[in-house]
């Protein structure tokens, strides 16, 4: 049974649908991967979840009953529009949010001193967050997240702002609360790093969820070309020729590598025979499916949106 | 954990951050070393005005029969009489004498039924009149003697004449000196106070609100729960400053024994300020709250506050132009029992003694009435309001019925 169950949410803002219909699961110990162009949907269905906004239809699952206050002390959240007490120190700031969620005071200065010192921040535990850098907020910020050892991680762009040595120490966290049965949900622009951390991936399109599952399945939609290409002694003219005369292959041209071509297969078997025709006239140093990236579907997605604005609009 | 929970640990952080300031300790310390100041120089500018002397009045050896008849009590200035007797030489040098303390004020000389005043200078009708009377006196005495009579008898009888007033109009009760001293230094603590804690309530409403903190704090408690932690936590620390300056100034009248005359009960007064401390900081500390709760960035929070610093001042100066010369008038009487005039009328009506038993517990009633309303709608508008960002959200907008 899924962890977190997210079943056909919706919300307007007058004339504006956020969401539609918006639906996904999370399972214990899985990190979910929230992709979407700006404006998708992802913040408003991560503050319905967390109660900071109220859905006009649906509901928020967790454990099979509905999330409610007490049941969302237990989760740790990162709001896109970072807050902190900017005034408070980071330790007595920490330690307020982490007895909020319901930790006793030894519980939570110890959890704070754990974190701020995981997360690189322990030097400044007896500084207001607003001497900080935006960096070093952004690590509090986090803090303030995981302090409550929580059952639920719904992380809106956590790895924004943040330097790589940083990126290493947040991903490697997530990975660890993950494997200790916690599911993750997190929303991103750098697609690199969902593909790098995910188990799973939804992209959102106008409220609507237009695609789920683990990056695997989502690549396996739709035939992927091969990816061929040739040394620098070859004839790039010859190896086009000779592949256009394969029954059954077609060639594209690959963006930015003039010395390849995607070769698409109609009939199976084909791209041996592509392959053996490119080896007649000239060295093959790569043969390979070319698998789409995060990147690549995502666009593919945006550009659907860009080609399809009326079902945007509809409903 | 317990509902109760996330309210005090919101109160706490409130309190707690506002008192543990350098700039709070600071400021309340030089408030309390001002007030001592104070009161010690105005001890000490009080002192000066040292208690009146007796007048200085000599006799002629000739005249002495009028001595005893001077000696009445209630001389304008209260300080009594002091007679001696002096020779002409003697009087009128002691009359220019600039060093003597007290001055000699007058020699009276001649028959004791027609006596001659001596001034120095410029004649006291004061002086004349009780001489007038004094030989009067000799003359009665000097004619019951004649007829056979006892004077002591005739002077008891005279001393013992009481004369009563009674009006057929009632005058309106007026503060005197000290009760309006103490009834301004009340309600302008009040003021000061209801000030600074409502101020203190929208500016951490807003900052909540401007620092996006407050997204992360309504993950975890209602919105009602954080408004509540709020206005309790500031409220501490008001009443908090409320007890220290207040304390303060009351210990330091009561221990210099500054205003012996005052027929004002300090302790009771006191008590009555914090009372009512708590009742208007409850009507308008919800007012603030709800209200700031509107705007999302500091600088806006004057369109949402210039409302209530109204709603505060004009109860304030009714307080200060009305009750002094129409303490129990019915306009006064009426607008004491409206819940944003009692926290100013009540208790200054208090100090002035001119309260009829109803009127101190209707008063409370009422204002403490007012506070459950104002907490539903405060709340109301706080939770609508305090996700909402941009521009000012309209009152009527944040109090309309939908969900949300």
């Amino acid at each position: 049974m899924p962890a977190l169950e997210i079943d056909r949410l919706s919300k307007s803002y007058g004339a504006v649908h956020a969401l539609r219909d918006l639906s996904f699961d999370v399972h214990a110990g899985e990190i979910f991967g929230f992709v979407g162009s700006n404006g998708a949907g992802k913040t408003t269905a991560m503050r319905i979840m967390l109660g900071v906004l109220a859905a006009d239809a649906g509901e928020v699952r967790w454990d099979g009953s509905p999330l409610d206050l007490e049941s969302r002390r237990t989760v740790g959240y990162m709001p896109e529009e970072r807050g902190l007490y900017p005034k408070m120190k980071v330790a007595d700031q920490l330690t307020f949010f982490a007895e909020l969620h319901g930790m006793s005071k030894a519980d939570a200065s110890a959890a704070v001193e754990r974190w701020t010192d995981r997360l690189g921040v322990g030097g400044r535990r007896g500084d207001a967050v607003e001497k900080l850098s935006l960096g070093n907020q952004q690590r509090v910020q986090l803090a303030a997240a995981l302090v409550h050892d929580p059952l639920l991680l719904v992380l809106d762009e956590p790895f924004s702002g943040l330097d790589p040595v940083a990126v290493d120490v947040m991903s490697d966290v997530l990975r660890e609360r993950a494997a200790a049965g916690v599911p993750v949900i997190f929303s991103s622009h750098q697609l690199d790093l969902v593909e790098r951390l995910c188990d799973r991936v939804g992209i959102v399109r106008a409220g609507s969820m237009v695609a789920t599952g683990t990056i695997d399945e989502l690549r396996a939609t739709g035939e992927a070309p091969w990816l061929l290409a040739w040394s620098e002694r070859t004839d790039a003219d010859a190896v086009r020729a000779a592949l256009a005369a394969v029954d059954g292959v077609t060639t594209t041209a690959v963006p930015g590598r003039p010395d390849a071509v995607h070769v698409l297969v109609s009939r199976a078997g084909a791209e041996q025979a592509a392959l053996r025709a490119a080896l007649a006239v000239g060295d093959v140093t790569q043969f390979a499916p070319d698998l789409p990236s995060l990147a690549d579907l995502f666009r593919d997605v945006v550009s659907e949106e860009a080609v399809a604005p009326a079902e945007g609009s509809a409903a | 954990m317990s509902p109760r929970g996330p309210v005090m640990l919101v109160a706490r952080r409130e309190f707690g951050t506002r008192m543990v300031t350098r700039s709070n300790i600071i400021s309340m310390a030089v408030m309390v070393v001002v007030i001592l100041a104070a009161g010690v120089v105005g001890k000490l500018l009080l002192a000066d005005d040292a208690p009146p002397q007796a007048m200085r009045l000599a006799v002629a050896p000739a005249t002495s029969e009028i001595s005893a008849h001077l000696a009445v009590p209630g001389t304008p200035d209260g300080g009594g009489i002091a007679v001696e007797e002096l020779d002409e030489a003697a009087a009128r040098a002691a009359l220019q004498d600039d060093d003597a303390d007290p001055r000699l004020k007058a020699w009276i000389t001649g028959d004791a039924v027609a006596p001659t005043v001596v001034f120095e200078q410029d004649p006291d009708p004061a002086v004349v009149a009780l001489v007038e009377q004094a030989a009067r006196d000799v003359a009665t005495s000097r004619a019951v003697t004649e007829l056979g009579g006892d004077p002591a008898v005739v002077h008891a009888a005279v001393a013992a004449v009481t004369v009563s007033v009674d009006q057929v109009v009632e005058p309106e009760g007026e503060l005197d000196g000290g009760q309006w001293a103490v009834a301004v230094t009340i309600i302008s603590l009040l003021l000061f106070a209801l000030i600074g804690s409502g101020s203190m309530i929208a500016m951490g409403v807003v900052e909540e609100k401007t620092s996006r903190v407050v997204e992360l704090l309504l993950s975890t408690i209602r919105p009602g729960q954080l408004l509540a932690g709020k206005i309790l936590g500031i409220g501490a620390y008001g009443l908090f400053q409320m007890a220290v300056l207040g304390g303060a100034l009351v210990g330091v009248v009561s221990a210099l024994g500054l205003f012996p005359d005052l027929d004002v009960d300090l302790g009771a007064a006191f008590v009555l300020m914090i009372v009512w401390f708590l009742l208007g900081f409850g009507v308008f500390a919800l007012l603030f709250g709800g209200f700031a709760a509107l705007v999302s960035r500091q600088e806006d929070i004057g369109s949402v506050t210039t409302p209530l610093m109204f709603a505060l001042f004009v109860p304030y100066y009714a307080t200060l132009f009305l009750v002094p010369f129409q303490p129990d008038s019915t306009l006064v009487t009426v607008l004491s029992q409206i819940p944003l005039f009692s926290p100013f009328l009540m208790p200054t009506r208090a100090a002035a003694g001119v309260l009829d038993p109803w009127e101190m517990p209707l008063a409370l009633a009422l204002t403490a009435a007012t506070i459950p309303l104002l907490v539903w709608v405060s709340a109301r508008v706080y939770r609508r309001a305090v996700l909402h960002t941009g521009g000012r959200m309209k009152l009527t907008e944040a109090l309309r019925v939908t969900n949300g």
